[in-house]
């Protein structure tokens, strides 16, 4: 087959997917709201879609989801923001200076394996259920790849561009600026698209295990309450705020990096 | 990462001096031992605890649950990963859902899991299961789709069966996306079966972990935290042992390739 018709083919095939996938979801959402209406299943547990969507709207015009989402991307938001500026620079020393990288190794290798919601019940020890606690179990979680993409990246500058810069006598502020910050830049990026779905996670697990708000808070809080379509609309209301996230840093990649975004994915 | 060969003096001294600052800081202020109980009373409270017992029951607790709970997200969503990159007729209906289900954090299912199966053992391992299979899935699909056709094409042209083909072609050809999947998924095993255990449980590491803290023995509560990482750590080193002896004759094939 020429390499003509085969991508004409894959660019066919690609749309009929798409087809066949939406209809075999829509499929399984009717025959999801047919068990439910049937009562086939405990409608305590699955209740009929339609019932979810209601809430769900009634939840998004009384302005309750909007508020609980506000509140778990505002701590969401601190603590991924405040890992990006301690651990971008932290990976840039560390990866520019031997010294530094092998100062600091052990520590970091000692604190690394913890899981990061174990940290949870630490940050409640120092902050109790303060927004604090959510945004340092946040940070804490980001840390890790965020240091060690930006550490890799600055390591693996071509010595050659950085003598080349030397000899041109940039100042080591220069240096960084225009040598290693650019260069480095996809795998800073990957560090910190590595950490959104888990700054994501951790906010929901720090809300769930100690909090009076937030979505996290909310979706649990509406288990115990059995309010079941209350439930599944705050879980559909985070399946949204992950998808906008993403979408969102997509773009701002884009933005920031049209050169390199591109060949992502 | 730096020359591993050379042991690290610099790093271990400072590793230990942070120790011994937090240990003196700890013994001259009374009022911090809440917050930073020495560390030799942690370590001793981390004895105790394995010698009466009692978080050795947690830590078994923990470590069947991660066990059953990883082992059952690895077969179904290897399973899965093939059958979905092989035939791309079930790709072609499953792509969208995935893709819908895929932004939503995985912890999100424990509120599910605890309606579905209550708060026990079943919950656990569900919602383990549940997100751990994410990236073994999308990594295996990822590995079975990546496959020089030639191979596949060859394999038919000496008149190999469907099944061989599986066996001989595409799991070989597969397989270090199948290891990155499972070993992202070694961590996030972890990560769910301590959350399930903090959120819903009355056993495990998790459990002790949170329980100690609200009953504000923070010796305990640190001595859980160094027995979860030091667990982390060696179901890491495990995986690492195993994949650099399953794996052997990749490493032979990339050197050459480089090489070249």
């Amino acid at each position: 087959m020429a390499p003509g018709d085969d991508r004409k083919g894959n660019g066919l095939m690609i749309r009929e997917s798409k087809l066949n996938g939406v209809l075999f979801l829509l499929a399984l959402l009717v025959v999801w709201e047919l068990i439910a209406q049937a009562e086939l299943v405990n409608p305590l547990i699955v209740p009929p879609l339609s019932k979810i969507f209601i809430s769900f709207w009634s939840l998004v015009s009384s302005g309750q989801i909007p508020l609980q989402i506000l509140v778990s991307t505002k701590r969401a938001a601190v603590g991924y923001l405040l890992a990006a500026i301690v651990f971008i620079p932290l990976g840039v020393l560390m990866g520019l200076f031997d010294r530094v990288h092998r100062a600091l190794e052990v520590v970091i290798e000692m604190v690394r394996p913890i899981p990061p919601p174990v940290i949870i019940p630490v940050a409640m020890l120092f902050f109790g259920l303060e927004d604090e606690m959510k945004v340092f179990v946040i940070f804490f979680s980001c840390a890790w790849p965020i240091l060690l993409n930006t550490l890799d990246g600055v390591r693996g500058v071509d010595r050659v561009l950085l003598n080349t810069a030397r000899t041109f006598g940039l100042s080591q502020g220069k240096i960084i600026r225009q040598v290693i910050l650019p260069v480095c830049s996809p795998q800073i990026m990957t560090g910190l698209r590595v950490s959104l779905p888990i700054t994501l996670i951790l906010v929901v697990i720090s809300e769930m295990v100690g909090s009076t708000d937030g979505i996290g808070y909310f979706i649990l809080d509406s288990q115990r309450r059995f309010r079941v379509s209350q439930m599944y609309a705050g879980m559909l209301s985070l399946a949204i705020l992950g998808y906008v996230l993403n979408q969102l840093f997509n773009f701002l990649h884009g933005l920031l990096l049209p050169w390199h975004a591109g060949r992502m994915e | 990462m730096s020359d591993s060969k050379k042991f690290n003096w610099t790093g271990w001294l400072i590793f230990a001096a942070i120790l011994l600052f937090w240990e003196y800081g700890s013994r001259s202020n009374p009022r911090l031992q809440l917050y930073f109980p020495p560390v030799s009373q942690v370590v001793i409270a981390l004895a105790q605890t394995f010698v009466s017992g009692e978080i050795v029951n947690h830590l078994l607790t923990t470590l069947a649950r991660f066990m059953a709970g990883y082992f059952i997200a690895a077969l179904v969503a290897v399973t899965a990963g093939i059958i979905l990159g092989y035939f791309r007729v079930i790709h072609s209906l499953l792509d969208i859902l995935i893709e819908l289900l895929r932004p939503m954090p995985s912890v999100a299912i424990i509120p599910v899991a605890i309606l579905l199966l209550g708060i026990g053992n079943s919950m656990i391992v569900a919602v383990t299961v549940y997100a751990t299979m994410w990236p073994i899935l999308i990594n295996t699909v990822d590995g079975v789709r990546h496959i020089d056709r030639t191979l596949v094409a060859t394999g038919r042209t000496f008149g190999l069966s469907r099944w061989r083909i599986l066996q001989r072609i595409v799991l070989p050809a597969a397989s270090p996306y199948v290891v990155t999947g499972l070993r992202i998924g070694l961590a996030i095993a972890l990560i769910l079966v301590t959350t399930a255990e903090m959120v819903a449980g009355s056993k495990g590491l998790g459990f002790f972990i949170l329980d100690e803290e609200r009953s504000m023995n923070s010796r305990n509560m640190y001595a859980g935290i160094i027995l979860v990482a030091g667990l982390g750590y060696a179901l890491n080193r495990l995986f690492l042992g195993l994949e650099g002896k399953a794996m052997k004759w990749r490493r032979g094939m990339i050197a050459r390739e480089t090489v070249s």
